[in-house]
């Protein structure tokens, strides 16, 4: 799924895994600012958070990269306190259903702080979340709570889908954006190899045209932004289909425009989100053209994200709970051709089958 | 009575506290004050020994009562009211209002409506204070029924893992909203603070300032060595949970108890020293009131700022 962005970097780039941006871009940190430190639950353990705080307690000692108890409420509390005297803490989460515990101080403290107190207090801060999916993660080790978080004003949500979006948003995130921040990591790219450049117009913390195409606009978030490439790469090989793709990155601050000025010029729209449909990211896009012109949408939108039910653990229910590139390709030809297109589908049902180099467990 | 500069300090910021109440008291059925007030009258005390005992660079994490705390802590009276009166002058452009009073000037931090919420940011700031090698504290300020809150524990076992300069101040009125503490609590303070290894000390004597005073500056002495602490103060709260009025006619809790409290109310007791400090601290109240009435309220130019 790299190949076509790939194809598309200049030569100066190089190869970097998620989980290897990551690393990078908490060592940059931690180097380039003494006030930032890394707490959660295993960050200084052997696996580092799936290898993305690896090294670092050794690196930068440990009152600058710690353990902590299991104490999530605890945790983003402490985090609070010291944004709130001059420090910029980072916060890790494995799995974003754990961030469900620290609910309390992120939307009833975190979010509110500078608007509460008048704007003469803030406290920023990155708190780290891991979506988990595949592999029989169940119903409590999968959510991916964007639409949670977008929900509530203060708060700052991206999804990086990329290692370049990691490269390029962390450094504006860390020590330099005003408030908190949500960043939801998707463990299924931790190990994804990417291509990344050192680019004069880095990725911006909102929404950016991942792929160019004049036939669909598909609008994705997450790992959803990789499966949407690979279904614009296979419909354009196959029927010469132009996909425009947008990553909407920073959930809480689309550019709204730039989603109503691609729909306006493909007239067609697929929404591929990670979470639920209802209440979600899909249900925002549809509003915001509302909003903006309806006009701009010339058929029902495709929409595809998670189904409406918890997320079970067996194999033969996960792999249908989720959208398959089969279903995303036949959702972007039956925007563009009709539901009688007569395209042949991808064969492949399972997006994990996609992912040859995960093998779990996580 | 004692009259000396210090009990004279501490009396007239405990007054203060009183006066500018009462006089919310008065105000407050002619809505200048329209949001939930929660009222410290009988409490003054506390927040007056605490606030003195710290230095000017510690900071104070507190809660939805606290009144007395910004006054403590020396926040300035007519930002005070004008925040009470949701107006543009207030501390916080009126935005944050009784429940969510702050003067980071002077140290108290934002105070917040969800119980113990605020005590692992004292713990966070003592965090920082620690690792910036700072002689500085932080104290968390909160009632009994916060330590029934699973973050409490959390705070306390990391505040204690850490090693932090972090003061747990429990103004233990025994009341949570109506409920007492007995249907509340299988447990004893000072016992679960010995858990942690964290030392404690409950204060019986919550009416007497210069107690409370010389209590915090005996645990800060603990704290400032890396060592956080419990100081639990056994106070009475007068008035009911939020609004203005008494509540012993609903039959919930007697007066007889609250009375017991103020039979050793030095702001009851000394009239002298009450009727000498109490005319220049009304004028101070007066000129307050007035900022506060002829400060503009927030226009739609503040509905969307501050918000990220």
């Amino acid at each position: 799924m790299s190949a076509t962005a790939k194809k598309h970097q200049p030569a100066q780039s190089r190869i970097l895994s998620y989980a290897g941006a990551l690393l990078e871009a908490m060592d940059g940190a931690l180097a380039a600012h003494p006030n930032t430190f890394i707490m959660g639950q295993g960050v200084d353990d052997f696996k580092g958070i799936f290898g993305s705080t690896a090294g670092l307690a050794g690196k930068y000692g440990a009152r600058r990269v710690f353990d902590v108890p299991l104490m999530e409420e605890g945790m983003t509390g402490v985090a609070i306190g010291a944004s709130l005297v001059g420090d910029y803490p980072i916060t890790t989460h494995i799995r974003a259903d754990f961030a469900f515990l620290a609910m309390n101080q992120i939307i009833n403290l975190a979010s509110k702080y500078r608007y509460m107190f008048g704007g003469i207090m803030s406290c920023p801060m990155l708190i780290r979340v891991i979506v988990g999916r595949s592999w029989g993660q169940g119903a409590q080790h999968s959510q991916s709570p964007q639409a949670t978080f977008a929900h509530y004003p203060g708060l700052t949500v991206v999804m990086p889908s990329t290692s370049q979006a990691i490269v390029d948003m962390y450094p504006q995130i860390i020590n330099r954006h005003p408030g908190p921040v949500v960043s939801i990591e998707h463990r299924l790219l931790y190990n994804l190899d990417f291509s990344v450049s050192a680019s004069a117009t880095p990725i911006p913390l909102t929404s950016y045209v991942a792929r160019e195409g004049r036939d669909v606009t598909v609008v994705a978030t997450s790992v959803m932004v990789l499966e949407a490439m690979r279904a614009a790469q296979y419909v354009a090989e196959r029927v010469g289909i132009e996909v425009e793709v947008i990553d909407l990155n920073s959930v809480s601050h689309p550019d709204w425009d730039l989603v109503a000025g691609s729909v306006r010029k493909t007239g067609k729209l697929v929404i591929a989100d990670t979470s639920w449909l209802e209440y979600g990211v899909a249900a925002e896009v549809c509003r915001q053209l509302m909003l903006r012109d309806p006009t701009v949408l010339r058929q029902t939108p495709a929409m595809l994200g998670m189904a409406a039910a918890p997320c079970p653990t067996a194999k033969s229910l996960e792999d249908i709970y989720y959208p398959s590139q089969h279903e995303t390709v036949d959702a972007i030809l039956t925007q563009v051709r009709g539901s009688g297109h007569g395209i042949e589908l991808p064969v492949e049902r399972s997006m994990t089958e996609g992912y040859k180099r995960f093998k779990g467990p996580f | 009575m004692q009259t000396n500069d210090l009990y004279r300090r501490l009396f007239r910021a405990a007054l203060l506290i009183r006066l500018v109440e009462e006089r919310i008291i008065e105000l407050y059925p002619s809505d200048r004050i329209q949001s939930p007030v929660h009222l410290s009258i009988g409490q003054e005390a506390v927040a007056v020994g605490v606030c003195d005992a710290l230095a000017s660079d510690d900071l104070v994490f507190a809660t939805y009562r606290s009144h007395g705390f910004y006054i403590g802590r020396g926040g300035p009276l007519d930002s005070m009211f004008a925040e009470l009166f949701g107006r543009l002058g207030g501390i916080s452009k009126g935005k944050a209002g009784s429940m969510h009073l702050s003067a980071p000037k002077v140290g108290l931090m934002g105070s917040s409506a969800i119980v113990a919420s605020t005590i692992p940011h004292a713990v966070g700031a003592a965090l920082s204070f620690k690792r910036a090698g700072s002689s500085r504290v932080a104290v968390a300020v909160f009632g009994d029924g916060a330590t029934e809150e699973g973050v409490y524990h959390e705070s306390l076992n990391f505040a204690a893992l850490m090693k932090v300069p972090v003061l747990f101040v429990c103004e233990d009125n025994g009341l949570a909203v109506h409920s007492f503490r007995h249907v509340r609590q299988a447990y004893r303070l000072p016992e679960h603070a010995a858990t942690f290894g964290i030392e404690s000390r409950r204060i019986e004597e919550g009416w007497d300032m210069l107690a409370v005073r010389q209590a915090t500056l005996d645990a800060l002495a603990v704290v400032r060595t890396g060592k956080p602490f419990v100081l639990e103060i056994v106070t009475g709260r007068y008035k009911e949970h939020v609004g203005v009025g008494d509540d012993f006619h609903f039959g919930y809790r007697s007066a007889e108890e609250i009375n017991a409290w103020k039979s050793r109310d030095p702001l009851i007791l000394d009239r002298k020293l009450v009727e000498e400090l109490t005319p220049q601290i009304q004028r101070e109240i007066a000129a307050a009131i007035e900022f506060a009435e002829r400060s503009p309220a927030p226009g739609r130019a503040e509905l969307l700022t501050d918000v990220i």
